[in-house]
Protein backbone atom coordinates (compact mmCIF):
# COMPACT_ATOMS: atom_id res chain seq x y z
CA UNK A 1 0.00 0.00 0.00
CA UNK A 2 3.10 1.88 0.36
CA UNK A 3 4.21 1.53 -2.77
CA UNK A 4 0.82 2.01 -4.15
CA UNK A 5 1.03 6.02 -2.46
CA UNK A 6 4.58 6.34 -3.80
CA UNK A 7 3.00 5.40 -7.24
CA UNK A 8 0.38 8.28 -7.05
CA UNK A 9 2.67 10.69 -5.84
CA UNK A 10 5.10 10.82 -8.47
CA UNK A 11 2.89 11.21 -11.19
CA UNK A 12 4.08 14.46 -12.54
CA UNK A 13 2.51 16.14 -15.84
CA UNK A 14 4.93 14.98 -18.50
CA UNK A 15 5.46 11.47 -16.24
CA UNK A 16 1.94 9.84 -18.00
CA UNK A 17 4.47 7.45 -19.97
CA UNK A 18 6.15 6.55 -16.84
CA UNK A 19 3.47 5.91 -14.73
CA UNK A 20 1.18 3.33 -17.29
CA UNK A 21 2.26 0.35 -16.87
CA UNK A 22 1.75 1.09 -13.25
CA UNK A 23 -1.86 2.46 -14.19
CA UNK A 24 -2.52 -0.46 -16.07
CA UNK A 25 -2.57 -2.37 -13.17
CA UNK A 26 -4.82 -0.28 -11.57
CA UNK A 27 -7.00 -0.36 -14.43
CA UNK A 28 -7.03 -4.00 -14.39
CA UNK A 29 -7.76 -4.30 -10.70
CA UNK A 30 -10.94 -2.17 -10.65
CA UNK A 31 -11.97 -2.32 -14.48
CA UNK A 32 -14.72 -5.16 -13.34
CA UNK A 33 -16.69 -2.88 -10.53
CA UNK A 34 -16.61 0.12 -13.07
CA UNK A 35 -18.17 -1.82 -15.90
CA UNK A 36 -20.76 -3.69 -13.94
CA UNK A 37 -21.22 -0.21 -12.24
CA UNK A 38 -22.13 0.85 -15.32
CA UNK A 39 -23.42 -2.07 -17.09
CA UNK A 40 -26.15 -2.65 -14.18
CA UNK A 41 -26.61 1.08 -14.18
CA UNK A 42 -27.60 1.58 -18.18
CA UNK A 43 -28.26 -1.94 -19.10
CA UNK A 44 -26.24 -1.32 -22.23
CA UNK A 45 -23.09 -2.81 -23.16
CA UNK A 46 -21.89 -0.33 -25.55
CA UNK A 47 -22.51 2.37 -23.26
CA UNK A 48 -21.02 0.98 -20.50
CA UNK A 49 -17.84 0.64 -22.01
CA UNK A 50 -17.46 3.86 -22.97
CA UNK A 51 -18.81 5.11 -19.28
CA UNK A 52 -16.12 2.90 -18.24
CA UNK A 53 -13.35 4.20 -20.13
CA UNK A 54 -14.25 7.92 -19.61
CA UNK A 55 -14.15 7.11 -15.74
CA UNK A 56 -10.77 5.60 -15.97
CA UNK A 57 -9.74 8.56 -18.46
CA UNK A 58 -10.96 10.81 -15.73
CA UNK A 59 -9.39 8.86 -13.22
CA UNK A 60 -5.93 9.02 -14.99
CA UNK A 61 -6.46 13.47 -14.62
CA UNK A 62 -7.08 13.29 -11.09
CA UNK A 63 -4.08 10.56 -10.44
CA UNK A 64 -2.51 12.77 -7.92
CA UNK A 65 -5.40 13.67 -5.81
CA UNK A 66 -5.99 9.52 -4.95
CA UNK A 67 -4.54 9.51 -1.38
CA UNK A 68 -5.15 5.17 -1.07
CA UNK A 69 -6.58 2.53 -2.13
CA UNK A 70 -9.83 3.03 -0.13
CA UNK A 71 -10.17 6.56 -1.58
CA UNK A 72 -9.52 5.04 -4.96
CA UNK A 73 -12.08 2.92 -4.83
CA UNK A 74 -14.28 5.24 -2.85
CA UNK A 75 -13.68 7.80 -6.06
CA UNK A 76 -14.14 5.19 -8.71
CA UNK A 77 -18.10 4.29 -7.39
CA UNK A 78 -18.78 7.83 -6.88
CA UNK A 79 -17.34 9.65 -10.48
CA UNK A 80 -19.24 6.36 -12.20
CA UNK A 81 -22.76 6.39 -10.10
CA UNK A 82 -22.13 10.51 -10.67
CA UNK A 83 -21.30 9.42 -14.89
CA UNK A 84 -24.52 7.31 -14.97
CA UNK A 85 -26.90 9.52 -13.55
CA UNK A 86 -26.09 12.11 -15.96
CA UNK A 87 -26.40 9.92 -18.83
CA UNK A 88 -29.42 8.70 -18.36
CA UNK A 89 -30.45 12.07 -17.86
CA UNK A 90 -28.99 12.94 -21.26
CA UNK A 91 -29.97 10.14 -23.48
CA UNK A 92 -32.35 10.30 -26.48
CA UNK A 93 -34.82 7.92 -27.55
CA UNK A 94 -33.88 5.18 -29.94
CA UNK A 95 -32.87 6.59 -33.39
CA UNK A 96 -33.61 4.35 -37.01
CA UNK A 97 -30.84 2.73 -38.01
CA UNK A 98 -30.45 0.79 -41.34
CA UNK A 99 -29.25 -2.74 -41.36
CA UNK A 100 -26.48 -2.12 -43.32
CA UNK A 101 -25.10 0.04 -40.76
CA UNK A 102 -24.89 -2.71 -38.33
CA UNK A 103 -21.36 -3.95 -37.39
CA UNK A 104 -21.24 -7.48 -35.35
CA UNK A 105 -21.56 -7.28 -31.94
CA UNK A 106 -18.30 -7.67 -30.40
CA UNK A 107 -19.26 -7.77 -26.65
CA UNK A 108 -19.70 -11.09 -25.64
CA UNK A 109 -23.09 -11.52 -23.30
CA UNK A 110 -22.55 -14.07 -20.55
CA UNK A 111 -24.17 -17.48 -21.05
CA UNK A 112 -26.45 -19.75 -19.66
CA UNK A 113 -27.30 -16.45 -17.95
CA UNK A 114 -31.45 -17.46 -16.05
CA UNK A 115 -34.58 -15.34 -17.37
CA UNK A 116 -35.22 -14.24 -13.74
CA UNK A 117 -31.22 -12.49 -13.01
CA UNK A 118 -31.66 -10.77 -16.57
CA UNK A 119 -35.42 -9.64 -16.00
CA UNK A 120 -34.34 -8.36 -12.64
CA UNK A 121 -31.38 -6.74 -13.25
CA UNK A 122 -33.87 -4.89 -16.34
CA UNK A 123 -35.98 -4.05 -13.79
CA UNK A 124 -33.42 -2.65 -11.76
CA UNK A 125 -32.37 -0.72 -15.07
CA UNK A 126 -35.49 0.82 -14.97
CA UNK A 127 -35.63 1.96 -12.08
CA UNK A 128 -35.30 6.24 -11.36
CA UNK A 129 -31.65 7.13 -11.41
CA UNK A 130 -30.87 7.66 -7.74
CA UNK A 131 -33.07 5.00 -6.51
CA UNK A 132 -31.22 2.71 -9.46
CA UNK A 133 -27.75 3.54 -8.46
CA UNK A 134 -29.28 3.64 -4.30
CA UNK A 135 -29.56 -0.43 -5.80
CA UNK A 136 -26.66 -1.09 -7.63
CA UNK A 137 -24.52 0.32 -5.39
CA UNK A 138 -25.95 -1.95 -2.24
CA UNK A 139 -26.43 -5.59 -4.00
CA UNK A 140 -23.56 -4.98 -6.38
CA UNK A 141 -20.99 -3.49 -4.43
CA UNK A 142 -22.66 -4.83 -1.28
CA UNK A 143 -22.23 -1.14 0.54
CA UNK A 144 -23.97 0.14 3.86
CA UNK A 145 -26.61 2.94 3.36
CA UNK A 146 -24.17 5.24 5.04
CA UNK A 147 -21.36 4.84 2.66
CA UNK A 148 -23.96 4.97 -0.48
CA UNK A 149 -24.91 8.20 1.19
CA UNK A 150 -21.65 8.94 1.15
CA UNK A 151 -20.76 8.22 -2.48
CA UNK A 152 -23.98 9.45 -3.93
CA UNK A 153 -23.45 12.76 -1.63
CA UNK A 154 -27.28 12.19 -0.05
CA UNK A 155 -28.20 11.66 3.40
CA UNK A 156 -28.92 8.50 4.85
CA UNK A 157 -32.58 8.65 5.29
CA UNK A 158 -33.01 8.85 1.41
CA UNK A 159 -30.93 6.29 1.01
CA UNK A 160 -32.33 3.84 3.30
CA UNK A 161 -36.04 5.51 1.32
CA UNK A 162 -34.57 4.49 -1.98
CA UNK A 163 -33.90 1.49 -0.95
CA UNK A 164 -37.28 0.05 0.69
CA UNK A 165 -39.31 1.73 -2.19
CA UNK A 166 -37.34 0.20 -4.75
CA UNK A 167 -37.21 -3.59 -3.37
CA UNK A 168 -41.56 -2.82 -3.21
CA UNK A 169 -41.72 -1.79 -6.61
CA UNK A 170 -38.97 -4.90 -7.89
CA UNK A 171 -41.03 -7.07 -5.93
CA UNK A 172 -44.41 -6.08 -7.31
CA UNK A 173 -43.12 -5.64 -11.04
CA UNK A 174 -41.24 -8.97 -10.99
CA UNK A 175 -44.15 -11.02 -9.72
CA UNK A 176 -46.05 -9.54 -12.70
CA UNK A 177 -44.04 -10.06 -14.89
CA UNK A 178 -43.30 -13.74 -14.27
CA UNK A 179 -47.24 -13.87 -14.22
CA UNK A 180 -46.57 -15.25 -10.35
CA UNK A 181 -50.29 -13.98 -8.95
CA UNK A 182 -49.31 -12.70 -4.88
CA UNK A 183 -51.95 -13.33 -2.97
CA UNK B 1 -36.51 -20.34 -1.67
CA UNK B 2 -34.43 -17.48 -2.50
CA UNK B 3 -35.53 -13.96 -1.24
CA UNK B 4 -35.19 -11.09 -3.68
CA UNK B 5 -32.03 -9.32 -2.15
CA UNK B 6 -30.67 -12.73 -2.90
CA UNK B 7 -31.49 -12.78 -5.91
CA UNK B 8 -30.75 -9.47 -6.79
CA UNK B 9 -26.93 -9.94 -5.52
CA UNK B 10 -27.15 -12.94 -8.54
CA UNK B 11 -28.06 -10.36 -10.63
CA UNK B 12 -26.46 -7.79 -9.95
CA UNK B 13 -23.01 -9.94 -9.57
CA UNK B 14 -19.60 -7.74 -10.81
CA UNK B 15 -18.88 -8.65 -14.41
CA UNK B 16 -15.52 -8.37 -16.28
CA UNK B 17 -15.84 -6.16 -19.53
CA UNK B 18 -14.17 -7.29 -22.66
CA UNK B 19 -10.72 -9.07 -22.38
CA UNK B 20 -8.99 -5.93 -24.47
CA UNK B 21 -10.57 -3.06 -22.06
CA UNK B 22 -7.45 -2.35 -20.24
CA UNK B 23 -5.43 -1.80 -23.83
CA UNK B 24 -8.14 0.20 -24.57
CA UNK B 25 -7.70 2.84 -22.36
CA UNK B 26 -4.32 2.46 -22.28
CA UNK B 27 -4.42 3.25 -25.88
CA UNK B 28 -6.73 6.06 -25.55
CA UNK B 29 -4.47 7.86 -23.07
CA UNK B 30 -1.25 6.92 -25.56
CA UNK B 31 -3.07 8.93 -28.33
CA UNK B 32 -0.89 12.07 -29.05
CA UNK B 33 -3.14 14.87 -28.72
CA UNK B 34 -4.31 16.48 -31.96
CA UNK B 35 -1.93 19.28 -32.65
CA UNK B 36 -3.03 22.61 -31.63
CA UNK B 37 -3.59 25.10 -34.19
CA UNK B 38 -0.62 27.21 -33.64
CA UNK B 39 1.47 23.92 -33.77
CA UNK B 40 -0.23 23.42 -37.08
CA UNK B 41 0.93 27.05 -38.23
CA UNK B 42 4.40 27.07 -36.87
CA UNK B 43 5.03 24.59 -38.91
CA UNK B 44 3.85 26.10 -42.03
CA UNK B 45 5.89 29.53 -41.57
CA UNK B 46 9.37 27.22 -41.24
CA UNK B 47 11.55 26.75 -44.31
CA UNK B 48 9.91 23.80 -46.39
CA UNK B 49 8.30 20.92 -44.87
CA UNK B 50 5.62 19.90 -46.98
CA UNK B 51 5.66 16.33 -45.60
CA UNK B 52 5.23 17.68 -42.11
CA UNK B 53 2.46 19.92 -43.35
CA UNK B 54 1.20 16.71 -45.23
CA UNK B 55 0.93 14.55 -42.54
CA UNK B 56 -0.27 16.79 -39.96
CA UNK B 57 -2.74 18.05 -42.29
CA UNK B 58 -3.62 14.34 -42.99
CA UNK B 59 -4.13 13.44 -38.95
CA UNK B 60 -6.49 16.44 -38.61
CA UNK B 61 -8.64 15.39 -40.67
CA UNK B 62 -7.84 11.23 -40.12
CA UNK B 63 -8.67 11.14 -36.87
CA UNK B 64 -11.35 13.50 -36.32
CA UNK B 65 -12.81 10.74 -39.03
CA UNK B 66 -12.05 7.88 -37.41
CA UNK B 67 -13.55 9.07 -33.90
CA UNK B 68 -16.56 9.50 -35.24
CA UNK B 69 -16.63 6.40 -37.12
CA UNK B 70 -16.00 4.40 -33.63
CA UNK B 71 -18.52 6.69 -31.89
CA UNK B 72 -21.42 5.96 -34.56
CA UNK B 73 -20.46 2.09 -34.48
CA UNK B 74 -20.63 2.26 -30.60
CA UNK B 75 -23.96 4.26 -30.66
CA UNK B 76 -25.56 2.05 -33.50
CA UNK B 77 -24.23 -1.09 -30.93
CA UNK B 78 -26.01 0.60 -27.97
CA UNK B 79 -29.00 0.54 -30.05
CA UNK B 80 -29.07 -2.91 -30.59
CA UNK B 81 -28.55 -3.78 -27.61
CA UNK B 82 -31.50 -1.63 -26.35
CA UNK B 83 -33.74 -3.20 -29.06
CA UNK B 84 -32.26 -6.32 -28.23
CA UNK B 85 -33.59 -6.04 -24.22
CA UNK B 86 -37.18 -5.11 -25.32
CA UNK B 87 -37.57 -7.74 -27.54
CA UNK B 88 -36.35 -9.97 -24.78
CA UNK B 89 -38.87 -8.63 -22.50
CA UNK B 90 -41.47 -8.48 -25.38
CA UNK B 91 -40.89 -12.34 -26.00
CA UNK B 92 -40.72 -13.41 -22.13
CA UNK B 93 -44.07 -11.44 -21.22
CA UNK B 94 -45.81 -13.00 -24.33
CA UNK B 95 -44.49 -16.65 -23.00
CA UNK B 96 -45.32 -15.69 -19.60
CA UNK B 97 -49.41 -15.05 -20.54
CA UNK B 98 -49.49 -18.40 -22.36
CA UNK B 99 -47.74 -20.67 -19.60
CA UNK B 100 -50.07 -19.32 -16.98
CA UNK B 101 -53.01 -19.83 -19.10
CA UNK B 102 -51.73 -23.22 -20.57
CA UNK B 103 -51.18 -24.14 -16.89
CA UNK B 104 -54.83 -22.85 -16.15
CA UNK B 105 -56.01 -24.89 -18.72
CA UNK B 106 -53.87 -28.36 -17.63
CA UNK B 107 -55.62 -27.46 -14.11
CA UNK B 108 -59.04 -27.60 -15.15
CA UNK B 109 -58.49 -29.94 -18.13
CA UNK B 110 -60.96 -27.85 -19.76
CA UNK B 111 -60.00 -25.25 -22.97
CA UNK B 112 -62.49 -22.95 -22.03
CA UNK B 113 -62.73 -23.24 -18.35
CA UNK B 114 -64.12 -21.07 -15.58
CA UNK B 115 -62.91 -21.32 -11.72
CA UNK C 1 -47.04 -2.75 0.81
CA UNK C 2 -49.67 -2.72 -1.64
CA UNK C 3 -49.74 -5.75 -3.79
CA UNK C 4 -51.09 -5.66 -6.85
CA UNK C 5 -53.34 -8.40 -8.36
CA UNK C 6 -52.57 -8.84 -11.74
CA UNK C 7 -55.38 -9.80 -13.48
CA UNK C 8 -54.53 -10.28 -16.72
CA UNK C 9 -56.70 -10.99 -19.06
CA UNK C 10 -54.39 -12.77 -22.14
CA UNK C 11 -55.90 -12.99 -24.75
CA UNK C 12 -53.88 -14.91 -27.10
CA UNK C 13 -54.34 -14.36 -30.23
CA UNK C 14 -52.24 -15.95 -33.15
CA UNK C 15 -51.84 -14.05 -35.83
CA UNK C 16 -51.41 -15.59 -39.57
CA UNK C 17 -48.05 -15.71 -41.00
CA UNK C 18 -48.56 -12.71 -43.15
CA UNK C 19 -51.55 -11.46 -41.80
CA UNK C 20 -51.76 -7.37 -40.50
CA UNK C 21 -51.24 -6.45 -37.21
CA UNK C 22 -53.91 -5.56 -34.51
CA UNK C 23 -54.56 -1.72 -34.14
CA UNK C 24 -53.87 -1.06 -30.83
CA UNK C 25 -53.94 2.84 -31.01
CA UNK C 26 -57.48 2.91 -28.81
CA UNK C 27 -55.48 1.52 -25.82
CA UNK C 28 -53.08 4.64 -25.90
CA UNK C 29 -55.52 7.30 -23.74
CA UNK C 30 -55.08 4.36 -21.19
CA UNK C 31 -51.21 5.15 -20.38
CA UNK C 32 -51.93 8.34 -18.79
CA UNK C 33 -53.90 6.60 -16.18
CA UNK C 34 -51.76 3.73 -15.62
CA UNK C 35 -49.44 3.67 -12.78
CA UNK C 36 -46.93 1.87 -15.11
CA UNK C 37 -46.62 1.20 -18.93
CA UNK C 38 -44.99 -1.03 -21.18
CA UNK C 39 -45.13 -0.25 -24.80
CA UNK C 40 -42.83 -2.74 -26.89
CA UNK C 41 -43.67 -2.28 -30.71
CA UNK C 42 -40.99 -4.41 -32.72
CA UNK C 43 -41.56 -4.52 -36.20
CA UNK C 44 -40.13 -5.06 -39.83
CA UNK C 45 -36.64 -4.35 -39.85
CA UNK C 46 -36.27 -3.10 -36.02
CA UNK C 47 -37.21 -6.83 -35.15
CA UNK C 48 -34.87 -8.06 -37.50
CA UNK C 49 -31.95 -5.49 -36.05
CA UNK C 50 -33.32 -6.48 -32.32
CA UNK C 51 -32.64 -10.02 -33.60
CA UNK C 52 -28.96 -9.41 -34.89
CA UNK C 53 -27.78 -8.66 -31.16
CA UNK C 54 -28.82 -11.89 -29.51
CA UNK C 55 -26.38 -14.48 -28.56
CA UNK C 56 -25.59 -17.67 -29.41
CA UNK C 57 -23.97 -18.61 -27.11
CA UNK C 58 -26.81 -17.99 -24.72
CA UNK C 59 -29.20 -20.54 -24.48
CA UNK C 60 -32.28 -18.44 -23.90
CA UNK C 61 -31.30 -16.20 -26.41
CA UNK C 62 -31.15 -18.38 -28.63
CA UNK C 63 -34.17 -19.98 -28.88
CA UNK C 64 -35.48 -16.77 -28.85
CA UNK C 65 -33.47 -15.65 -31.87
CA UNK C 66 -34.54 -19.14 -33.35
CA UNK C 67 -38.41 -18.11 -32.19
CA UNK C 68 -38.27 -14.89 -33.76
CA UNK C 69 -36.87 -15.61 -37.95
CA UNK C 70 -40.16 -15.91 -39.11
CA UNK C 71 -42.08 -12.78 -37.15
CA UNK C 72 -43.29 -9.56 -39.00
CA UNK C 73 -43.97 -7.93 -35.43
CA UNK C 74 -44.10 -8.16 -31.47
CA UNK C 75 -46.22 -5.70 -29.83
CA UNK C 76 -47.05 -5.62 -26.13
CA UNK C 77 -49.08 -3.39 -24.11
CA UNK C 78 -49.20 -3.58 -20.59
CA UNK C 79 -51.08 -1.29 -18.03
CA UNK C 80 -50.95 -1.25 -14.31
CA UNK C 81 -53.22 0.53 -12.58
CA UNK C 82 -53.37 1.99 -9.04
CA UNK C 83 -56.96 1.18 -8.38
CA UNK C 84 -59.16 -0.98 -10.39
CA UNK C 85 -62.29 0.88 -12.87
CA UNK C 86 -59.81 2.91 -14.21
CA UNK C 87 -60.60 0.48 -17.61
CA UNK C 88 -63.49 -0.89 -18.78
CA UNK C 89 -64.86 -3.33 -21.45
CA UNK C 90 -65.25 -0.80 -23.96
CA UNK C 91 -61.72 0.20 -24.00
CA UNK C 92 -61.46 -3.29 -25.19
CA UNK C 93 -64.31 -3.56 -27.53
CA UNK C 94 -62.49 -1.93 -30.33
CA UNK C 95 -59.50 -4.91 -30.12
CA UNK C 96 -62.33 -7.84 -29.58
CA UNK C 97 -64.26 -6.23 -32.58
CA UNK C 98 -61.01 -6.90 -34.27
CA UNK C 99 -60.62 -10.51 -33.35
CA UNK C 100 -64.43 -11.40 -34.34
CA UNK C 101 -62.83 -11.71 -37.74
CA UNK C 102 -60.56 -14.60 -39.00
CA UNK C 103 -59.24 -15.59 -35.82
CA UNK C 104 -60.14 -18.15 -33.60
CA UNK C 105 -60.32 -18.33 -29.75
CA UNK C 106 -58.00 -21.23 -28.65
CA UNK C 107 -58.65 -21.13 -25.01
CA UNK C 108 -60.62 -18.83 -22.45
CA UNK C 109 -60.03 -18.87 -18.80
CA UNK C 110 -62.10 -17.20 -16.36
CA UNK C 111 -61.42 -17.05 -12.87
CA UNK C 112 -63.83 -15.82 -10.59
CA UNK C 113 -61.58 -15.87 -7.72
CA UNK C 114 -58.99 -14.34 -9.04
CA UNK C 115 -61.19 -12.34 -11.50
CA UNK C 116 -58.51 -12.82 -14.01
CA UNK C 117 -59.97 -13.31 -17.55
CA UNK C 118 -57.33 -15.15 -20.15
CA UNK C 119 -58.01 -15.64 -23.51
CA UNK C 120 -56.04 -17.03 -26.12
CA UNK C 121 -56.79 -16.76 -30.00
CA UNK C 122 -54.83 -17.73 -32.90
CA UNK C 123 -55.52 -16.73 -36.61
CA UNK C 124 -56.31 -19.54 -38.80
CA UNK C 125 -53.84 -19.21 -41.57
CA UNK C 126 -53.91 -23.17 -42.81
CA UNK C 127 -50.66 -24.03 -41.88
CA UNK C 128 -49.12 -26.08 -39.74
CA UNK C 129 -48.50 -23.78 -37.05
CA UNK C 130 -50.32 -20.80 -36.49
CA UNK C 131 -49.25 -17.76 -38.12
CA UNK C 132 -50.06 -14.80 -35.22
CA UNK C 133 -51.00 -14.67 -31.82
CA UNK C 134 -52.44 -12.67 -29.63
CA UNK C 135 -53.00 -12.37 -25.71
CA UNK C 136 -55.33 -10.15 -24.02
CA UNK C 137 -54.95 -10.56 -20.00
CA UNK C 138 -57.29 -8.52 -18.10
CA UNK C 139 -57.97 -7.88 -14.31
CA UNK C 140 -59.50 -5.09 -12.11
CA UNK C 141 -55.76 -3.49 -11.68
CA UNK C 142 -53.60 -4.79 -15.16
CA UNK C 143 -54.02 -5.05 -18.73
CA UNK C 144 -51.84 -6.76 -20.87
CA UNK C 145 -52.30 -7.04 -24.70
CA UNK C 146 -49.58 -9.36 -26.73
CA UNK C 147 -49.91 -8.95 -30.31
CA UNK C 148 -47.43 -11.29 -32.56
CA UNK C 149 -47.30 -11.59 -36.24
CA UNK C 150 -45.78 -14.29 -37.91
CA UNK C 151 -45.37 -18.14 -37.91
CA UNK C 152 -44.43 -18.63 -33.66
CA UNK C 153 -44.42 -22.03 -32.16
CA UNK C 154 -46.47 -21.65 -28.99
CA UNK C 155 -44.34 -24.57 -27.53
CA UNK C 156 -41.65 -22.88 -27.88
CA UNK C 157 -42.80 -19.48 -26.74
CA UNK C 158 -44.68 -21.09 -23.75
CA UNK C 159 -41.43 -22.72 -22.49
CA UNK C 160 -39.64 -19.40 -22.89
CA UNK C 161 -42.20 -17.54 -21.10
CA UNK C 162 -42.38 -20.48 -18.06
CA UNK C 163 -40.16 -20.43 -15.58
CA UNK C 164 -38.15 -23.18 -16.94
CA UNK C 165 -34.61 -22.86 -15.40
CA UNK C 166 -35.53 -19.80 -13.25
CA UNK C 167 -35.84 -20.32 -9.31
CA UNK C 168 -39.30 -19.66 -7.42
CA UNK C 169 -38.81 -16.16 -6.02
CA UNK C 170 -39.99 -15.83 -2.36
CA UNK C 171 -42.41 -12.70 -3.09
CA UNK C 172 -42.64 -11.93 0.96
CA UNK C 173 -40.94 -8.96 2.48
CA UNK C 174 -37.13 -9.65 2.13
CA UNK C 175 -35.15 -10.53 4.86
CA UNK C 176 -31.34 -9.82 5.14
CA UNK C 177 -29.60 -13.04 4.36
CA UNK C 178 -26.43 -12.43 5.86
CA UNK C 179 -26.41 -12.12 10.17
CA UNK C 180 -24.53 -9.14 10.19
CA UNK C 181 -26.71 -7.92 7.10
CA UNK C 182 -27.32 -3.93 7.14
CA UNK C 183 -30.87 -3.18 8.72
CA UNK C 184 -31.33 -0.46 6.11
CA UNK C 185 -34.47 -1.99 4.52
CA UNK C 186 -37.54 -3.34 5.62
Amino acid sequence: MGGFAVRVQEVPERAAQVALPAFADIVREHQGMVYSLAWHFLHDRALAEEMAQEVFMELHRHLADIQSPEHLVFWLRKVASRRCIDQTRRRAFWPKFGLDEVPEPVAKTRSSDPMLSRTLAKLVASLPEKARAVVVLRYQEDLDPSDIAQVLDMPVGTVKSHLQRSLGMLRDKLARTTGEIAI
Amino acid sequence: MSNLEDELRRALRREEPPADFADRVLAQLNQPAAPSWWERFSVLMKPPRLQWVAVTLMVSILLPTAALRYRREQQIRAEGERAKEQLLIAVHVAGSRLHHAQRKVLESGRMETRL
Amino acid sequence: MKILKVLTVCVLVSAAAYGQALDLKNLEKLSDKAKNVTDITLDGSLLKFAAKFLSNDDPDQAKVKKLVAELKGIYVRTYEFESEGEYTESDLAPIRSQLRSGWSRIVGVHSKKERDNTEIYLKSAGAAEPGGLAIVCANPTELVVVNIVGKIDLDELSELGGNLGVPKLDLEKSKPSKPESKKDND
